[in-house]
């Protein structure tokens, strides 16, 4: 489970709990400016999610830490699919996350609107 | 995008998953995220499409009109009744209140549409009222709310849409005012 904040124009992911550990992260932060979007999307676990470095893959139960599919690296940290929120990243070490939160349309909403231009 | 457009109004916003996306338009999931960023980046792109390929032109059609009765004709009559206006009535109650990108594409649509319809000529034989510039400004007004208001009572199914009924009583009611 992650906890999504903006903070003084970046994007805080804190990773919580023994997710933690699966991972091996406990917070990325990110510029607003490096962030293309954030999208609810339950479905994207069913994806091939490419070969793991570093972290924890049990198939059907624990999807956490660094896998790199497509020339792509992407942090996934999901239990619960229906909870799985993407953010689409540029110019940054990962080119998405795939993290589990409490509310995702919270999540996409708080993130969505810290992007538009005030 | 037409695909994506089509979804998006006949499903809604909230209603069509990345999963629809991906099955629909026959697109790889990781592509749709490189391309558009979000669901919310490819809904902009899909708006904009529409705005631009099925509400522009609808838009022209309503200018071109000869007088109020033609311009509800052009707007709902063929090619496709008007169905080119769905995606952006669904913006405007689903996705402006909370989009500022979605609400202000939605306002400079409609003043559009309100402009195109004040620029349909009186209908032959009508004189101009003394106030014609206000009473204009008033009908073309109206005029695109009947537009809006006709579609979404087709769309529902709802009965009393009658397009060529409300064209036959606006070309009386305005010959007679």
């Amino acid at each position: 489970m992650a906890e999504i904040s903006i903070d003084d124009g970046r994007l805080i992911v804190e990773i919580e709990g023994l997710s933690r550990v699966w991972a091996l992260k406990k917070r990325l932060s990110i510029p607003l400016t490096h962030v293309r979007g954030a999208t609810a999307d339950p479905g994207i676990v069913r994806e091939p999610k490419g070969f793991r470095a570093p972290g924890t893959h049990f198939p059907g139960l624990i999807v956490a830490g660094t896998f790199h599919i497509g020339g792509e690296r992407v942090f996934w940290d999901v239990r619960d699919a229906s909870k799985a929120v993407v953010v689409e990243l540029t110019d940054e070490r990962y080119a998405r996350l795939i993290v589990q939160v409490s509310d995702p349309r919270a999540a996409v909403a708080l993130i969505e609107r810290a992007k538009l231009p005030s | 995008m037409r695909s994506a457009a089509r979804l998006f109004a006949g499903r809604s916003y909230d209603g069509t998953s990345i999963d629809d996306l991906v099955t629909h338009l026959g697109l790889h999931r990781n592509s749709l995220y490189k391309t558009f960023g979000s669901k919310r980046g490819l809904y902009l792109a899909a708006l904009r499409w529409s705005l631009e390929h099925e509400v522009a032109p609808l838009i022209e059609r309503v200018a071109e009109a000869a007088g109020p009765a033609e311009a509800l004709r052009a707007a709902l009559g063929p090619p496709d009744g008007g169905g080119g206006l769905d995606l952006l009535l669904l913006a405007a109650v689903e996705r402006a209140p909370e989009d500022a990108e979605v609400a202000e594409l939605v306002a400079r649509t409609l003043a559009a549409l309100d402009e195109a319809a004040g620029g349909s000529a009186p209908e032959p034989g009508t004189e101009p009222p003394a106030d014609a510039h206000t009473s204009d400004d008033g009908l073309a007004v109206a005029l695109s709310a009947a537009i809006i208001g006709l579609r979404i009572r087709t769309r529902s199914g709802a009965p009393g849409a009658d397009v060529d009924r409300a064209c036959a009583a606006l070309a009386h009611r305005v010959g007679h005012h």
